[in-house]
């Protein structure tokens, strides 16, 4: 597809490209992907090493009394077996510090590191595990947040004797069960609770799903002779891997090098730093060898981060005539035995919170608690998900109870350019009330809310109905780091061949084929003429990371940046040769052209050999370091954190059969405020993709922990939505032209994914008269809530105020 | 640009510890040694699980002949629940690792008259294919096409699932409707003896039948569909494949001239210890056409006959309600 | 004194003769080592992926006698006298160019972690069923599990490859 457009350009057949802005460009590395020759983690094999296997405790919370590795160091072909007490100054990681990579003296969840081994095969290495004996002394648990935060409930990190003053959790323990907080308030609550004509409060629970890549968990860890550390790592942040790892190892950062080979998926599951990297890094050490450790499946669902499950209590008010007036949300956060970034998510909660639609009162408080349970961490929309699953479902009801169309209710809070959210956060550009109508009328919604409801007392066992949610996310980065930029190196041959060097990595999102659109629509050169490289830090520029919907924004802008600056170069070059000022001349199709006539004056790689073979020779290499012109936020939250935002809305038409529960998800129409639409082959893919696991969150994932234990770590009883059950989707894009935006272009990773559960869950509503506000809706869940058997979701308790600062 | 590494101080410090008095620990109990290895990680099994010795037979005697050895055999045919059953340890290696897969003439579907005789080596998928199961046995074609994937149905033999006893019973709950047999072979004194078993009563628990340790299941017999023959079945769960059932429904029964139904046979999977029919259901219905109350009735009795418990995967109350509703579907569908 | 060796002798392995992509092979595989492991560590064929061992995710789908099977739940042994097809077999497949060709072109990969498996099951499809609609590709790839794409774009590259194997110029991609 790509090489036929190439050739004609090249022949001249074609006199004006057409610009590469919203073409379908195939990806980059998809024939290789294919073919089946891309080599993945797990189909490297470094020379000399050794295989790794972690002995995970089955305890939930216990002492560790004992731990007899003597049997599993004498087995053959056993290089090393090591223990916390191998490691004592290892440093604990993690957001807040407080988890050691090998436990000392205390297990705290099922999937505590307690003991690891390094063999000459993967196999040997796990018969290692099974010889290793430990004696527990089993200890109270508790599981769940609110029980957690009693005062005579068990210490999930009691303070440990002896530890130094000041030092982190991870050794020295803490008082009490609260592991973070968030208050966050705009607006005058009271007054606005106050003048509201109509109030719904209702709580919600948000359940444990995994992220299930395909591709599982992995590391390999080798020391050079001059003892530099080189990780193969799929991590989605290798510079703030390469600093953390340097700093836990107490290793200067200049000698951690992180290469990254293909990726399995990530979709936020490779954000943190977790205890099997660390591990594998403390087996190369002590046996001098590489080591490599890639996980089970089993293992996968057992010890990866989850999805952050939350407990919501929502309070929503608006008057007679339809405006909102407030919101006043408590949630409440299972921590788990340590913290990652679940525990964060309130930063993005409080973004829907407080600015989907106009909310002149908004109040939010939340507590993160740490139990015995599995810890949650970064999954792609981030706790929006969640949070949309609540302010949506009250959208409806708000509408209801007044009587107004909820699509009309919607459009008449929904804000417009311009305006700036109760958070701080400036609309720039802003599609969201053309999402609204636009997947209003698509979808026929109003007409088919109105028929289903009036039918809903028919007597059909199998029911069906329409649902409506939007969305806000971020979709120009987002400020939470000292920087948010990224920075791109850029070369061009004397073959007119490109070579972009980006900071930005791929997770299979496509970042990579979008970065070389956008350099080839500067530089007026074939797709085919680009190489991307992104994944050594020895070679790349630093960016923060894959996170938060940022990369084709921020990465985008940055190689449009270098590539702006070669093409500059090479007409200020090019200029005095043809008696011209720089101004007059372009790039298209290969060559330097005159771009008030097009004329074709010389083709682009005869041009750069001539620099670079001149007396004073030039070669055309630039670097740009791109910072969105977002701000940090303040102490309370305010700020306009992300350079832009980006909208979504979702209809879905959902089927429920009243006699087993199983709800059919049979349509989806979305409407997507995305700036500008650059590849849309990958864009489709995208949303497509976000839909789908939308609706494995609403309908038919559920990560069953029960005291603390993972009940179903495997695909047969975690259900993954598969290919007969996708929706039909009508995706259409409101390109509102970013103007900070790469070609206008706004983020879109996370957004399809957020508001399918809210819009089914108001689909299910409209269907059957009942409102379920706790996810999954698998079949047994409707069922029970269609016969009054669902229990309710019990208020999240008052949370106590915080202390003094 | 400092190098950055922790998030920006705007994120709240996790709460120091300070202050609150550690109220006292939980009790602690004896220490709990644990001498035995293996617990630890929950991970599979490596690959060496223990077999001494493969045979791969083409006579069936050989192959019968290395089942009746002592240390046993552990058979092999299609090997999709094998392979997991020995990871994660519920199957325990014999001495001897037997493939029966060539063996002659084990892989036949034959058509005897009244019934067709399906060789126990004869792949799922392949009951989806041949055209004297789709005229004579729809009801297996039914069950096949929700069994699973592709990938599994070209691989899985009928006689490896039926052995292996599944309390969910895909191929065993229709088997049972059938009222299909099957023949289990041994060697005695030297000399293949046969022996033939109804399928009501062949599962006597979760994985396990009344097959012996020296026996191998040679095929099935499967009643040919008579005139009038009304099968349905049904498989709970959201997905076409793939699922394991939370219940399963299978219904047989021939329609005589008046409509009347007869040789009426109900089985349900996945709500008690083994495959099992359902006397209840089957009286109500024999011999009558059937009424909206009627079928309502027997789905009633269904419920009432099955034994379901709580599991990760379905409560019992749960697979009881879908078992009656289903089987009044099931049943208003026949009445159609 | 010198520790008595805890574990037992390895179990002997068993010698096995099979077809591997068209070419003739020997290998010598412990007896409970599954067809999975035998391709990516054996043979060092690494197209095809370990997903989930269990059979549930179609990572490590592969054509044995023109079938396809999850490798990982197939005993290597029974690779004896058997004719196996990876990924990296059907290279010169005119199905295998078509599916390739129309993955790349209809967006169906991005991680591409499935896609070997995708491939190899789609390949089958069109073995037994040359220009599927939507829905048979759709349930053909029932047991394939993705979670980048949502399936759509899989599914429109499995119809459109046997379209484009089912013209005029029937049984070649070009």
């Amino acid at each position: 597809m790509n090489d036929t457009r190439d050739a004609a350009w090249a022949s001249g057949a074609v006199a004006a490209p057409a610009s590469l802005i919203g073409q379908r460009i195939t990806k980059l590395d998809a024939p290789e992907k294919a073919s089946g020759k891309t080599r993945y983690l797990h189909d490297i094999d470094v020379p000399g090493q050794l295989h790794a296997a972690i002995l995970r405790s089955t305890k939930v919370h216990a002492r560790i009394v004992h731990i007899d590795t003597s049997a599993a160091r004498a087995l053959p072909g056993v290089h090393a077996v090591i223990t916390a007490d191998d490691v004592p100054d290892q440093r604990p990681i993690g957001v807040a510090r407080d988890h050691l990579p090998l436990k000392r003296g205390l297990v705290r969840s099922t999937r505590d590191e307690i003991a690891a081994v390094a063999a000459e095969s993967e196999a040997l290495a796990r018969q290692a595990l099974s010889a290793i004996v430990v004696q527990y002394e089993e200890l109270p648990v508790v599981t769940d947040a609110e029980a957690a935060l009693a005062a005579d409930a068990p210490r999930v990190h009691p303070p440990i004797a002896g530890a130094r003053p000041g030092a982190p959790v991870g050794l020295a323990g803490r008082a009490d069960n609260v592991a973070m907080r968030f208050d966050y308030t705009h607006g005058d609550l009271a007054a606005a609770e106050a003048a509201s004509d109509l109030v719904v409060e209702d709580s919600f629970s948000l359940h444990y799903v995994t992220h299930c890549c395909m591709g599982v968990s992995g590391v390999i860890a080798e020391f050079d002779a001059r003892g530099n550390l080189l990780l193969h790592s799929n991590t989605q942040v290798p510079f703030l891997h390469k600093r953390e790892f340097a700093e836990f190892l107490g290793m200067d950062p200049g000698r951690v090098r992180i290469v990254q080979p293909p990726i399995g998926g990530g979709f936020g599951s490779k954000l943190d730093i977790y205890p099997f990297e660390v591990i594998c890094v403390f087996l190369a050490r002590a046996t001098g060898r590489p080591v490599k450790m890639v996980f089970t499946r089993e293992e996968e669902f057992l010890a990866s981060p989850t999805r952050q499950p939350v407990r919501l209590t929502l309070r929503s008010g608006c008057t007679r005539d339809g405006r909102l007036t407030f919101r006043s949300v408590r949630t409440l956060h299972d921590n788990g035995a340590y913290t990652s970034w679940g525990a964060t998510t309130p930063f993005v909660m409080m973004q829907t919170f407080s600015s989907l639609y106009r909310v002149p009162a908004c109040d939010y408080h939340t507590l993160a608690v740490y139990t015995h349970n599995p810890y949650a961490g970064s999954f792609r929309g981030y706790g929006n998900l969640q949070a949309t699953f609540a302010v949506e479902q009250h959208m409806d009801r708000l509408a209801d109870g007044l009587g107004i169309d909820p699509l009309e209710f919607r459009l008449m809070n929904a804000q417009a350019p311009g305006e700036v959210s109760g958070q701080g956060m400036v609309f720039r550009s802003c599609g969201f009330q053309d999402c609204l109508r636009i997947a209003g009328e698509r979808s026929g919604y109003a007409e088919k809310r109105r028929r289903h409801a009036a039918q809903r007392h028919d007597g059909a066992v199998v029911r069906r109905g329409v649902g409506m949610a939007s969305m806000l996310h971020v979709g120009g980065g987002a400020k939470i780091y000292p920087s948010d930029g990224c920075g791109t190196i850029l070369k061009l041959d004397d073959f007119g061949h490109v070579t972009l060097i980006t900071g930005a990595s791929e997770i299979g999102q496509g970042s990579e084929t979008v970065l070389a659109q956008l350099v080839c629509e500067e530089l007026g050169l074939p797709i085919s003429a680009v190489t991307v490289v992104n994944n050594d830090t020895d070679i790349t520029p630093w960016d923060v990371g894959v996170h938060a919907s940022r990369t084709t924004f921020i990465a985008g802008n940055s190689a449009i940046g270098a590539a702006r600056k070669a093409r500059d170069k090479i007409v200020a070059a090019a200029a005095p040769r043809f008696d011209c000022a720089p101004g007059e001349l372009g790039l298209a199709a290969g060559h330097l052209v005159r771009l008030s006539s097009g004329e074709r004056l010389t083709d682009l790689p005869r041009f750069l050999r001539s620099l670079h073979f001149a007396e004073h020779a030039e070669l055309v290499m630039t670097t740009h370091y791109y910072e969105p012109p977002s701000v940090h936020q303040d102490k309370g939250f305010k700020g306009d954190v992300s350079a832009a935002y980006a909208w979504a809305t979702q209809v879905v038409e959902v089927e429920v059969d009243t006699a087993t529960g199983v709800v059919r998800l049979l349509q989806v129409t979305g409407s997507h405020d995305v700036g500008r639409v650059l590849n849309r082959l990958g864009i489709e893919g995208q949303i497509e993709g976000g839909i789908v696991m939308g609706q494995g969150y609403a309908l038919t994932e559920e990560l069953q922990v029960v005291d603390g234990k993972v009940r179903n770590p495997n695909f047969r009883d975690y259900k993954l939505v598969t290919a007969p059950e996708i929706p039909l989707m009508d995706i259409s894009f409101v390109e509102t032209m970013d103007g900070e935006g790469p070609q206008g272009a706004k983020g879109v990773g996370e957004a399809p994914a957020i508001c399918i559960a809210a819009a089914v869950a108001n689909a299910i509503e409209n269907a059957t008269g009942v409102r379920i506000t706790s996810l999954p809706f698998t079949p047994e869940r409707v069922y029970r809530a269609l016969h009054g058997r669902l229990p309710p979701v019990p208020p999240v308790p008052p949370l106590a105020p915080a202390g003094p600062a | 640009m400092s190098a950055p590494g922790r998030p920006q101080a705007l994120m709240p410090e996790p709460l120091g510890g300070e202050g609150n008095p550690l109220s006292a620990p939980g009790r602690p109990q004896a220490p709990m040694p644990e001498p035995l290895a293996g617990e630890g990680t929950p991970v599979r099994a490596a690959a060496h699980p223990g077999f001494a010795r493969y045979l791969a037979p083409v006579r069936l005697e050989e192959a019968l002949e290395a089942m009746a050895r002592p240390g046993g055999a552990t058979v092999l045919a299609g090997g999709t629940d094998l392979m997991l059953q020995l990871g994660i340890g519920r199957v325990r290696p014999a001495a001897t690792l037997l493939n029966i897969r060539h063996v002659e003439g084990l892989e036949a579907i034959g058509d005897e008259g009244g019934e067709l005789v399906v060789g126990t080596l004869v792949p799922v998928s392949t009951l989806l294919a041949d055209p004297r199961v789709a005229l004579h046995a729809p009801l297996l074609v039914l069950a096949a096409r929700r069994f699973a994937s592709e990938q599994i149905r070209n691989a899985a033999t009928v006689g490896g699932n039926v052995c292996n006893a599944s309390p969910a019973g895909d191929l065993a709950t229709p088997l049972l409707a059938l009222g299909a047999a099957v023949t289990l072979a041994r060697l005695d004194g030297g000399k293949v003896r046969t022996r033939r078993l109804p399928v009501d009563g062949f599962f006597t628990g979760p994985g396990r039948t009344q097959r012996a340790a020296d026996e191998l299941l040679l095929a099935l017999h499967v009643p040919k569909a008579p005139a009038g023959a009304v099968q349905r079945f049904y498989k709970g769960g959201t997905r076409e494949g793939l699922d394991i059932s939370s219940i399963s429904i299978a219904l047989a029964a021939r329609r005589g001239d008046g409509g009347a139904l007869h040789e009426v046979r109900l089985a349900l999977g996945a709500v008690a210890p083994t495959p099992m029919r359902s006397p209840g259901a089957e009286r109500l219905l024999e011999g009558v056409v059937p009424s909206a109350e009627r079928c309502a009735a027997a789905a009633r009795a269904a419920a009432d006959d099955a034994r379901p418990i709580d599991d990760v995967r379905a409560s019992a109350w749960y697979r009881r309600e879908l078992l009656r509703n289903m089987t009044e579907r099931m049943l208003a569908d026949v009445c159609a | 004194m010198s520790a008595p060796d805890p574990l037992p002798a390895p179990p002997p392995e068993v010698a096995i003769a099979f077809t591997l992509n068209g070419v003739r092979q020997r290998a010598s595989v412990g007896m409970g080592a599954s067809l999975l492991e035998l391709l990516r560590d054996g043979m060092g064929l690494t197209g095809t992926k370990y997903g989930c061992g269990e059979g549930e995710c179609g990572a490590c789908t592969v054509l044995v006698d023109g079938r396809s099977v999850a490798s990982c739940l197939m005993f290597a042994v029974d690779a004896d006298g058997r004719s196996v097809t990876t990924i990296e077999g059907l290279a010169h497949d005119p199905r295998g160019a078509a599916l390739r060709e129309a993955f790349v072109a209809h967006g169906a990969v991005q991680c591409g972690f499935c896609t070997p498996g995708m491939v190899v099951q789609a390949a089958q499809l069109l073995q037994r069923c040359p220009q599927p609609d939507a829905a048979q590709a759709s349930q053909a790839i029932e047991g394939n599990l993705c979670r980048c794409t949502g399936y759509r774009k899989i599914v429109d590259a499995i119809v459109a490859a046997g379209q484009s194997l089912g013209g005029p110029a029937a049984g070649g991609p070009r």
